[in-house]
């Protein structure tokens, strides 16, 4: 009876243990075949942590490898609403509030949503960061993000530009090289601990390729130089605007390029839109006499006239159509050459009469106006040049002198550059190199000939009529102590909303190079309503002369000892 | 199978699994060891670079060329100057003054050699 019921027992439990083996197993084959996906998508998300790795942006240098545009490591703070006790917040926001220089309705918004994350300020200063962190807030952390600086500040912000917050580059070379500084972001998927926290193990990584870095044409020191002088130009001269661009006149390299009012490029987000413009690439004026040498250009080489042919000068009145145009000084009899020189607007009227419309035309767009040249730059406009067929009777003494015509600074300069370098149109650039970092070049930019404006003879004598302009005529202000120097003045009157010549507002420039036998640097100067003084041989030329001889110098300094010994051996020390 | 062979079995499985348990944790440790080195490593680099950025912004053009342009007229310096200075009267006087050797100088002063003129230059 006994053994009877123990076997009866014995096998009741041995029936219930293969009852509940069969439903475990038989949950565990459900799990196994039925819900193994989901559940492994639950465990992955658990334990993986999918990160997007950020690229290094590329560094911009200047010509000489010093950096203009380098990224940093800063914290951007975040926070986690939902670990935030709800009677501790004001008095964080009150705690943040001067440390960020934020808004308390800005931070009550952010801290009162319902989400897990929500950044509250990104990209702050390490002081700022360091502050924070002494607080202890629980619920709020930091991640390192990357930050594009400048640490020239406003040096060449008109050419570098900037880059966004996150990276993206939103103006001139920041902009335009885009593609080649961002770089490609990777991938990962790292391993998480209990905590949530990252660990440096991951399943699957693709790295980021870095961007490429930049090297300018732009030499930090000339660049320094150009804007120092520009700066003072147009404070001293209370001017609207003023533009600068020294220019390699061989290879249409940018040397400096500068542009007044300016920013800090640190700053970008709190200037408005008219500092950021960059002027001398989107702003079209009237040249005025600086034009002047288009037209003589043109008479030299189509060989209608020679520097020693005579032109009266009508005493500084002449009438043409219903208009009668006068000289700021009145002339009798001027040779081509004392035309230019003294940059008379009837000599010049009268040689452009003697030229005709169709060739002045021509040679204004063989010199570049009226198209983009093409810098490496967004933003570049064409000018406005007229076709002879819809000029008037009164434009053959208008177009000649500089007037119904529009231009850019940065055309300007490479009009003198042609005259400068024996006559060729050279592309202006702005980078020279495209390099992997510390390493191989990825691409070059090479000097670019548009096209043979004018011949070397007429080139070689447009320059010693320039000189002559220095010497002796409107230019005298840009005269280079121990280097010889040629230019053209120009002046031009604004135009006013309704249309007519203004009579108090201009514009005074400057175009030029030196050493004129040999030049090693073209200038184009450009300040917009300057007053007292408006005249360009007064307000503009001694900005070309403090600029081209501090660059000169530094220039010559760059060449080797032996020439310097060489240079010395003729006897050529002061 | 008997009981001895079941309890082996067991115990290298039991003895297997803390292999891989120690081995997983072990992979874990070195991983944070790693983690906490490079964090380390980065922070300085990220200084480092921080300063070198500081520097770079201190001793930029704009920096110093605002400063010196302040206090003084600066100009490029020039390579090909040679600036003669006049020397002060009280100089050139002294060129004239008589030597102030003593005999026993005089006999042994090896600038007396230097100064030897060549017969035959």
């Amino acid at each position: 009876m006994y053994i009877s019921n123990y076997h009866r027992r014995s096998g009741a439990v041995f029936l219930f243990f293969i009852g509940f083996s069969i439903l475990c197993i038989s949950r565990l084959l459900f799990i196994q075949f039925f819900r193994s996906s989901y559940l492994t998508r639950i465990a992955k998300s658990q334990y993986n942590l999918y990160l997007e790795l950020e690229p290094r942006r590329g560094t911009i240098y200047d010509s000489n490898l010093k950096p203009q545009a380098v990224n940093l490591v800063v914290d951007s703070l975040y926070a986690i609403p939902a670990e935030i006790r709800d009677k501790d917040k004001e008095g964080i926001i009150k705690q943040l509030m001067p440390i960020l220089n934020a808004d308390y309705a800005y931070l009550k918004d952010r801290l009162y949503r319902k989400k897990s994350f929500i950044w509250l300020a990104r990209k702050i200063s390490s002081q700022q960061a360091e502050a924070i962190q002494r607080l202890n807030i629980k619920g709020l952390d930091f991640i390192k993000e990357s930050k594009r600086c400048y640490p020239n500040g406003y040096l060449a912000s008109h050419v570098i530009g900037f880059a966004g917050l996150d990276n993206a580059g939103l103006e001139s070379i920041e902009l335009y090289y885009d593609k080649y500084l961002k770089g490609q972001s990777g991938c990962a998927l790292f391993l998480r601990d209990a905590r949530q926290k990252r660990l440096d193990l991951w399943e699957k990584m693709v790295l980021p390729k870095d961007g490429y870095d930049l090297i300018l044409t732009i030499d930090e020191v000339i660049q320094y130089i150009a804007e120092r002088e520009l700066d003072k130009a147009f404070k001293t001269s209370h001017a609207q605007g003023a533009s600068i661009i020294v220019m390699d006149p061989h290879t249409g390299a940018i040397l400096a390029l500068a542009n007044r009012p300016t920013f800090d490029l640190n700053e970008y987000n709190n200037v408005s839109k008219d500092r950021i413009r960059n002027r001398s690439i989107c702003d079209l004026f009237e040249p005025g006499s600086v034009f002047k040498i288009v037209t003589a250009s043109a008479a030299l080489e189509e060989k209608k006239v020679v520097e020693e042919d005579k032109f009266f000068c009508e005493n500084g009145s002449y009438k043409v159509s219903t208009h009668i145009l006068h000289d700021h000084r009145p002339h009798g009899w001027l040779k081509f050459r004392e035309v230019i020189e003294q940059s008379s607007n009837i000599g010049t009227t009268k040689v452009a009469q003697i030229l005709g419309a169709g060739l002045i035309y021509r040679y204004i767009r063989l010199f570049g106006f009226g198209s983009k040249l093409g810098i490496d730059l967004y933003g570049e406009i064409s000018g406005a040049i007229k076709e002879p067929r819809f000029w008037s009777k009164l434009s053959i003494a208008a177009v000649p002198i500089g007037q119904e015509v529009g231009v850019t600074t940065l055309q300007l300069v490479s009009a003198v550059s042609t005259i400068a370098n024996g006559g060729q149109l050279m592309q202006p650039y702005l980078v020279k190199e495209i390099r992997v970092r510390y390493g191989e070049t990825i691409k070059k930019n090479s000097p670019l000939l548009i096209r043979k404006a004018i011949s070397i003879d007429t080139a070689n004598r447009m320059k010693k009529i320039l000189t002559g302009a220095v010497e002796e005529g409107t230019g005298k202000l840009a005269q280079l102590p121990g280097f010889s120097a040629a230019g053209k003045t120009g002046t031009a009157q604004k135009l006013e909303p309704n249309g007519a010549y203004s009579h108090n507002k201009f514009i005074a420039s400057f175009i030029g190079f030196a050493p004129a036998e040999d030049p090693l640097i073209a200038m184009a100067i450009v300040i917009d309503e300057p007053h007292p003084y408006y005249f360009g041989g007064v307000v503009a030329a001694p900005v070309f002369k403090n600029v081209a001889g501090d660059v000169l110098r530094y220039l010559k300094t760059n060449i080797s000892a032996k020439e310097v010994i060489a240079f010395h051996d003729t006897g050529a020390v002061n | 199978m008997r009981l001895s062979k079941f309890l082996y079995l067991v115990i290298c499985v039991t003895f297997l699994s803390l292999f891989y348990v120690w081995q997983e944790t072990e992979v874990f440790r070195f991983a944070y060891v790693g983690q906490k080195n490079q964090d380390a490593f980065q922070d300085l680099l990220d200084k480092n670079i921080a300063l070198r950025y500081n520097i770079k912004q201190r001793t930029s053009l704009i920096n110093i060329g605002d400063k010196v342009s302040k206090v003084a007229d600066f100009q490029m310096p020039d390579n090909y100057r040679l600036v003669r200075l006049l020397y002060p009267p009280e100089i050139r006087v002294s060129e004239h003054l008589p030597r102030q050797e003593n005999i026993v100088s005089r006999i042994f002063s090896i600038k007396r050699q230097a100064e030897a003129k060549t017969i035959n230059p």
